[in-house]
């Protein structure tokens, strides 16, 4: 595919390469790591939320997940800490709308307090969203730019 | 009356479940084969199984799945800023102006612990195009009520603030407790689930009282009933989390608040500032939708409340129609309940964080319909909208024509007007049935202060209320609402829109609910 690149704000920002999951419904924070929130799973993150037909059941330890925005309880913030303590976070969020307070808040607080970064950009846009695909690869730059394919 | 106990304690001292529906958890449950016993365990294929109670622990926020249990697209910053039209290049742009003192603490001035938490406020300050922050007046509210174990890391870096000798500004209100081992899931099955679940309840209280928390007789996502007295001044900068303690702060108190998420409330508390954004701002302030409500009698509040929140997700409505409801455009201790359904029920089923009553709440007295936005909406609930939202509300029991089981009043909980009404309602049907007990035991949710006024003035009706099966007590609702088999087990009946959206507890006017409660049975056409 042709590749397409997108300019977002990079709220924390990074340079990375990998592939991207995609959740075209805006991604339930708390609901989709049941798992390691109350099983003891610590290797992995298999998506728990059986609502999200696209990543149900999928691992996303270490994702570039693509999602509109977050969704979920307002204890999302502590999900975000221990998934980056337990080292199954996703290696990053490319959100098409803006990032909502929730998650905002957890990433911020785990970026400063534990030193633990998951790179974050948002209002890459709706076309963002239109064009990338599961698989497809993707190159975060630090400015906010975003290469799709 | 208490108001005054929590200003007490303020002049004294130094001068805070995952959300689940019923319908995903069900769907969910399908998903993850069970654990043999409430403990995690290995599944035959070598795969980690989610213990039972974790498969409908649920707490509040809003999901974006529709009364279908599909997705529905809706999104929320939840701030009450929708930020549709933010454009990146302008937001990345975006610097917070500091003072020479916030400058200091970021810095390094008051220590290590303060300068990461101003690190952080100032970058959320800056990720929602904050002007400034501004210092916090009257008295934090936390939703941090959860000790599970999810919640380590955050409680660990509380603790290293507490160690730190850092405080809250003014001693704060929580949330309930997830759970009530002596009134409520007093047996050894709950008791077994909730330590398994909550392993960190007590590393969080004792993190709360350090930080500038009373007792938990004070407890209560209610906390601007004057038996708590946690309710600021019109105008006041606060940093409230609960969504429906915002929503009514907001609305009703006047006060500035944006929806906090766990962690951010208390980092503002012990910073004493907060980014200024959002509902906090004239402009955060101004409604988007006219909602009309035009409803031949009083309305159902928790509908219209559902109705709202669906329709305006998190924009902030202007509402008309309802001030005829209150006698002189007065909210009292004697009515106020009516709007803490309508709006507990906006905040949970979308996520409104302020709502205006024309010609009730402070802003709508004071600006009119000044304050629409330009090209507002508008929305009219009539009685044939009412219905057909009332008409979503499905019925979730596994067993859909079995009998009720237990009734759930007082989401968010109970205000001392509604436990003497309850009381009165039910003993008195009773009374007229030739009853002494209710055929379904009520859970009546209150701080343990609005009980103790009820016992102190009204100590025979209590009496009556206890012998006739009404229990008192200050836990969550929707959590218990949320726990280890709860619908299997518990065919529940509420009179709270906001517990009906995250439960499987159905939903029912009052005088339906006391006939359900008299005779165990649902009326017919009901």
């Amino acid at each position: 595919m042709a590749k397409k690149t997108f300019q977002g704000r990079p709220m924390l920002s990074g340079k990375l390469e990998g592939k991207a999951l995609v959740s075209k419904q805006p991604f339930n924070l708390t609901g989709s790591y049941l798992k390691n929130m109350f099983a003891g799973e610590t290797k992995t993150a298999p998506c728990t939320d059986s609502a999200n037909k696209e990543l149900y059941e999928k691992d996303l330890k270490g994702a570039i997940i693509c999602t509109p925005q977050t969704v979920g309880s307002t204890m999302g913030a502590g999900t975000i800490m221990m998934l980056s303590e337990l080292g199954v976070g996703p290696q990053a969020f490319l959100f098409s709308s803006h990032i909502d307070s929730i998650s905002a808040g957890g990433l911020i607080i785990d970026d400063v307090w534990n030193g633990k970064r998951v790179v974050t950009i948002d209002l890459l846009g709706d076309d963002f969203l239109k064009s990338v695909k599961t698989g497809d690869p993707i190159a975060i730059h630090e400015d906010g730019t975003v290469e799709v394919g | 009356m208490e108001r005054r106990n929590f200003f007490k304690l303020l002049s004294m001292a130094w001068g805070a479940v995952i959300l689940l529906p019923g319908r995903l958890l069900a769907q969910t449950e399908k998903a993850a084969a069970p654990a043999s016993s409430g403990a995690p365990g290995t599944g035959a294929d070598g795969t980690v199984k989610l213990p039972e109670y974790a498969k409908e622990m649920r707490d509040s926020d809003m999901l974006g799945l529709g009364p279908d249990g599909k997705p529905t697209g809706q999104k929320a910053t939840f701030t009450g800023a929708s930020k549709a039209n933010a454009k990146a290049e302008e937001a990345m742009r975006h610097k917070m102006k500091l003072t020479k003192e916030e400058q200091a603490v970021l810095d390094g001035k008051d220590g290590e612990e303060k300068a990461k938490l101003m690190k952080i406020l100032v970058a959320f300050g800056n990720t929602f195009g904050a002007e400034k922050l501004v210092d916090l007046g009257g008295a934090p509210h936390s939703n941090m009520f959860i000790g599970a174990e999810y919640m380590k890391s955050m409680i660990k870096m509380l603790d290293k603030c507490a160690k730190a000798g850092l405080k809250s500004y003014a001693p704060y209100t929580v949330n309930p407790r997830p759970y009530d081992v002596y009134n409520v899931q007093n047996n050894p099955k709950d008791m077994t689930m909730i330590y398994e679940g909550y392993k960190l309840q007590w590393d969080l209280d004792y993190v709360h009282v350090r930080l500038g928390a009373p007792d938990l007789n004070y407890r209560t996502c209610a906390c601007y009933l004057d038996e708590i007295g946690n309710a600021p001044e019109p105008g006041t900068y606060v940093a409230w989390a609960e969504s429906s303690a915002v929503n009514y702060g907001n609305s009703v108190l006047g006060i500035r608040t944006n929806r906090n998420g766990a962690g951010m409330d208390l980092i503002q508390a012990m910073l004493g500032k907060a980014p200024l954004f959002g509902l906090m701002t004239d402009e955060g302030r101004m409604a988007k939708w006219l909602v009309e409500v035009k409803t031949t009698k009083e309305p159902d509040w928790g509908a219209i409340g559902t109705a709202i929140g669906r329709k305006c997700v998190e924009d902030v409505p202007y509402v008309t129609g309802l001030d005829k409801y209150f006698k002189d455009g007065k909210v009292t201790a004697d009515n106020l309940h009516l709007l803490k359904a309508m709006g507990s029920a906006t905040a949970s089923s979308g996520a409104v964080g302020l709502y205006h009553v024309e010609g009730v709440t402070p802003d709508a007295k004071q600006k009119g319909k000044k304050l629409l936005a330009k090209g507002y909406k508008t929305y009219v609930i009539d009685d044939k909208e009412q219905a057909r939202i009332i008409s979503t509300f499905p019925n979730l029991w596994p067993k859909k024509n079995a009998d009720p089981t237990a009734a759930f009043i007082g989401c968010p909980h109970n205000t001392y007007y509604e436990v003497i009404k309850w009381g009165k309602l039910v003993t008195e049907a009773l009374d007229k049935a030739g009853k002494k007990k209710a055929a379904i035991p009520v859970y009546m949710f209150m701080p343990n202060t609005v009980r103790a006024r009820a016992i102190e003035e009204q100590g025979e009706l209590v009496s009556k209320m206890k012998r006739a099966g009404m229990h008192a007590t200050n836990m969550c609702s929707v959590s218990y609402g949320g726990m280890k088999g709860f619908s299997e087990r518990v065919r529940g009946v509420t009179n709270s829109a906001k517990t009906r959206n995250y439960t499987s507890i159905r939903y029912f006017p009052d005088d339906v609910l006391v006939k359900i409660i008299v005779t165990g049975k649902i009326p017919k056409g009901a």
